[in-house]
């Protein structure tokens, strides 16, 4: 579009042709006043808030849906700009409330802030205002639909962002009304950016209903911690406490955007189960002690039962996947220091030798560009709903997208082909779409494809990348134990290479690739955790770990960990009975936003943060604490000040890059029921466990294993019956040989307290 | 909940209509399964509705409470719409709605207890030209008087 020149109160800009004047406006810094637009969604144009004069218009024009043009002259402060815009005002408040003294907008309201620039002290208006009831619209978002002004942000959101209309408009004329249908209330994993988009108190987070002004809280800048994306956002303090999570800009990762995710788990935080103070088992009695008396306890253990007998090899670290990267360093350095290898953090593999190794090469803001992804093993809109709304914005444009998923999900967009198979096939599926588009490309084919079949779902996925010009592979979570997991990433690999496409490996989240990074798995000869587990240890020590979530075999682990002989030292933030069954010394650790760290996402972009707020009570963050372990255990190096010193040693460190070894070796016979077993979407972590809100929505209630009939008659199970302990759910949405577990042991959590 | 002979109805609709456009045959398709299910919708049908058109509930909720010819509450065999938007309203309608309901007996969006009438106020029915009307089911009468009123309203049986 080719540029223009324009005047704005009399002041030459250019623009390009055909851009809407606001924003041209916002980019010179002048202010119009709005409501009904947002730089995110469509143009409703029906507020008129933001009317401007423009010469030559006999009428004002409104600035969100006013193309600009050469030569254009554009007043927004004079008479007729500033006549129109109090009258739009005047009409706007006509039926608000003007409730301010009790909205929790209050302070950040955009209708404030407008009334008082361009309102004026009466209103000519005198008759009885309107009342709008409120229904219940679910556990995050409250309304007070009396302040609505009917702007439709939030209609728009739900339709343009979220891809489920949740809200609408009803009624007409004074009965219209905006609320969403059936008060099945609000489900979407996107909903809380609506309180964000919603220019007046009608919509409010339900959980900080009342709490506090928005000027009496600090807003630090930091990154969400609960998926591969690390979403910009602001943590909003009061007195020491997360009071309020909002959205960060940043095109390159989450646009405007956050997952309720990541807006709600704060709460956890203050949950009642946070663990406080050091503690030490002392001849089977747990005693609470000061941090000095727990270290030395911690250090003094270490040495008689590992060091002292020049036992390192019998030591292991593990970490949870939410680790920052200086705790993983921090605590592999000092594990190495005093000569142990045997490291690992990744917990809930059964079969380390068969393992996902698989780039990612798309950035995020590329994969809206995509004409054609196909998803493997992933229900990608929960386990990673800002990646999801990139495809979703693909689709939107035209991209097509094939699923192959061992169940069907819910999608947010429509999909061109959703492959129901099981986990045993999903190797051979692969093999031949490689198959077919090695013969398309009349290649020489490898030995291992010689007998694989091309079938129609193959066939057709080969079609779509080889027709395609920016396509990209998504392996996902669902894959990780999948008896053919590493056969599956490499074929993925040799699919893309031949086929120019991107891959992107979701089978990982959180911090793991900082993990990866700094090398938290066995060196030199070092143990797997799986051999840990297996092996006669004298210590552990364990990061932020919880058995019972973190690891598919409760009962192998905590056999490991149990013996007299073998001294635990976990670093938790959460109490739980199993740690305290095995440990020797706990030590209460800052959660998320109470430490600072780093964090890369799957872009490997790498986001530092600081500490926004100070962790409760006798907590310290973990880095510091393995800091002074090393003080205490003597060992060099360890001379950090703050935790970007930590940091800048990480940068000056080889960064191990993983390998492919390229090396297919499927058998194709696996028989027998794939069992996929994970977290759901809202209990991945400790924090989002004890997130009491987030586990009152419908997601955070999913808990079910869900199975079809065939499978049910296998393993001789019905409706009401549980499988590994969670509820069984018959369905005809999974594939035959299938059980999908997402289990949410945050219920149980929530039982007791 | 769509009988058959609805949905027949509905597609002949869809028809009409681009393809994957479906959702534009709301209004009939409300207006089909209104008239099946005792002249009203509730959110059940209206849900059926948008599943059958694939379209978001709230949106065909938004359709059936916008227009004043689908009925959310129980109505009449007769349902008078009386307009009382501004031309109307100038000419009287006001006063001619506060007789009708004397007359019968019952408040707007109520039903006779013999179940024959029931009143409605809608919005304007694009026949300013012959204020103050209404529509009973669908035929427009304009020019209204308490005298022309009484002998309308007397002969509906
Ligand atoms: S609830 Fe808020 S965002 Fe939605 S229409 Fe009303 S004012 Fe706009
Ligand atoms: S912002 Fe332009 S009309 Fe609402
Ligand atoms: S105002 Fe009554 S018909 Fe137009």
């Amino acid at each position: 579009m080719a540029d223009i020149e324009m005047e704005i109160d009399g002041k030459v800009v250019s623009a390009k042709v055909g851009e809407m004047l606001i924003k041209v406006t916002d980019r010179e810094g002048v202010s119009v006043p709005r409501f009904c637009y947002h730089k995110k969604l469509s143009v409703a144009a029906s507020c008129r808030m933001c009317l401007v004069d423009v010469e030559g218009a006999p009428k004002p024009q409104p600035a969100c849906s006013t193309p600009v043009a050469q030569g254009m002259k554009v007043h927004t402060q004079n008479d007729k700009a500033k006549a129109s815009q109090k009258a739009v005002m005047e009409f706007l408040l006509i039926n608000h409330p003007l409730d301010c003294p009790i909205c929790d907008q209050g302070g950040e309201c955009e209708l404030q802030d407008v009334a008082v620039e361009y309102g004026s002290d009466v209103s000519h208006f005198s008759e009885g205002k309107r009342i709008v009831s409120d229904s219940d619209i679910g556990a995050l978002i409250q309304t007070d639909m009396t302040r609505c002004i009917h702007c439709t942000r939030c209609v728009r959101f739900g339709l343009e962002i979220a891809g489920m209309m949740e809200m609408g408009g009803t009624g007409r004329g004074e009965h219209l009304k905006i609320e969403p249908f059936l008060r099945e209330g609000i489900q979407s994993e996107l909903s809380g950016n609506m309180i964000d988009v919603c220019p007046v108190g009608a919509l409010t987070s339900k959980p900080f209903r009342y709490e506090l002004r928005s000027w009496q809280m600090n807003s630090i800048p930091s990154i969400a911690r609960h998926d591969l994306v690390g979403s910009n956002l602001f943590v909003q303090t009061y007195k020491g406490k997360v009071k309020r999570i909002a959205s960060a800009d940043n095109d390159w990762i989450n646009e405007t955007w956050i997952s309720d995710r990541d807006r709600f788990s704060y709460e956890g935080l203050t949950h009642k189960n946070r663990l406080l103070k050091p503690q030490i088992k002392v001849q089977g009695q747990w005693k609470q002690v000061s941090w000095k008396v727990a270290l030395d306890y911690a250090v003094k253990g270490l040495n008689s039962h590992v060091l002292k007998h020049k036992k390192a090899n019998q030591l292991g670290g593990l970490v949870s996947s939410t680790a920052t990267m200086e705790e993983l360093y921090l605590l592999k350095k000092i594990l190495t220091e005093v000569g142990c290898d045997n490291i690992d953090h990744r917990l809930n593999i059964k079969n380390l030798d068969n393992i996902i190794t698989l780039d990612s090469n798309i950035k995020l803001d590329a994969l809206e560009k995509i004409d054609y992804a196909l998803i493997v093993g992933a229900n990608i809109r929960l386990e990673q709903p800002m990646i999801n709304h990139r495809l979703r914005k693909a689709t939107k444009k035209g991209a097509d997208i094939d699923v192959l998923n061992v169940m069907e999900f819910d999608f947010n967009y429509p999909l061109n082909a959703e492959n129901i198979t099981a986990p045993n096939k999903i190797a051979s599926t692969l093999a031949g779409v490689l198959k077919s588009i090695m013969t398309n490309n009349v290649q020489e084919l490898p030995n291992y494809l010689a007998t694989i079949e091309v079938d129609e779902v193959a066939n057709n996925i080969a079609v779509k990348l080889l027709n395609s010009s920016s396509s990209v592979i998504i392996l996902g979570e669902h894959i990780i134990n999948n008896e053919d997991a590493s056969a599956i990433a490499n074929l993925a690999t040799i699919i893309a290479q031949s086929t120019n496409s991107k891959t992107l490996n979701l089978s990982i989240t959180a911090n793991t690739i900082a993990a990866n990074l700094v090398g938290f798995v066995p060196q030199n000869s070092g143990m797997d955790v799986n051999t840990m587990l297996a092996s006669e240890m004298r210590g552990f020590i364990l990061l932020d770990i919880y058995p019972q979530h973190d690891f598919h075999h409760l009962e192998t682990v905590v056999k490991a960990f149990t013996p007299d002989d073998t001294f635990v030292i976990s670093l938790n933030s959460f109490k739980d009975d199993i740690i305290t069954g095995y440990s020797d010394v706990i030590l209460p650790i800052a959660s998320v936003y109470e430490t600072s760290g780093t964090q890369f996402n799957v872009n490997n972009d790498m986001q530092s943060y600081t500490a926004a707020v100070k962790a409760p009570d006798e907590v310290k963050p973990a880095w510091k604490i393995l800091k002074v372990m090393a003080d205490l255990l003597e060992l060099p190096g360890f001379h950090y000040a703050d935790s970007t010193q930590v940091l800048a040693e990480i940068s000056h460190q080889p960064h191990t890059k993983h390998t492919h070894d390229g090396h297919i070796n499927f058998t194709n016979k696996h028989n027998g029921i794939g069992v996929i077993w994970q977290n759901s979407p809202y209990s991945i972590d400790a924090v989002l466990r004890h997130s009491s809100t987030l586990q009152k929505t419908k997601i955070g209630q999913m808990n079910s294993a869900c199975m079809n009939q065939a499978s049910a008659e296998i393993l001789g199970l019905s409706n009401n019956d549980k499988y590994l302990g969670v509820p069984v759910v018959i369905t005809d949405t999974v594939a035959d040989d299938c059980v999908f577990i997402n289990t949410n042991h945050a219920i149980n959590i929530q039982e007791q307290a | 909940m769509i009988s058959t002979g609805a949905k027949k109805q509905i597609d002949a609709w869809i028809a009409k209509y681009p393809k994957d456009r479906q959702s534009s045959a709301v209004m009939q398709a409300l207006k089909i399964v209104q008239a099946e299910n005792g002249n009203r919708l509730n959110a059940d049908t209206i849900q059926a509705v948008a599943d059958y058109l694939n379209m978001p509930g709230i949106a065909a909720q938004e359709v059936a409470t916008f227009y004043e010819n689908y009925n959310h509450k129980k109505v009449g065999k007769y349902v008078i719409r009386f307009c009382h938007n501004i031309s109307c309203m100038l000419n009287g309608a006001d006063d001619l709605i506060a007789h009708l309901e004397n007359k019968l007996g019952v408040k707007t969006d109520e039903v006779t207890s013999d179940g024959l009438i029931s009143v409605k106020k809608v919005e304007c029915l694009g026949a300013c030209v012959g204020a103050p009307m209404f529509q009973i089911n669908d035929d427009y009468f304009e020019n209204l008087t308490i005298d022309k009123i009484d002998k309308i309203v007397d002969n509906l049986k």
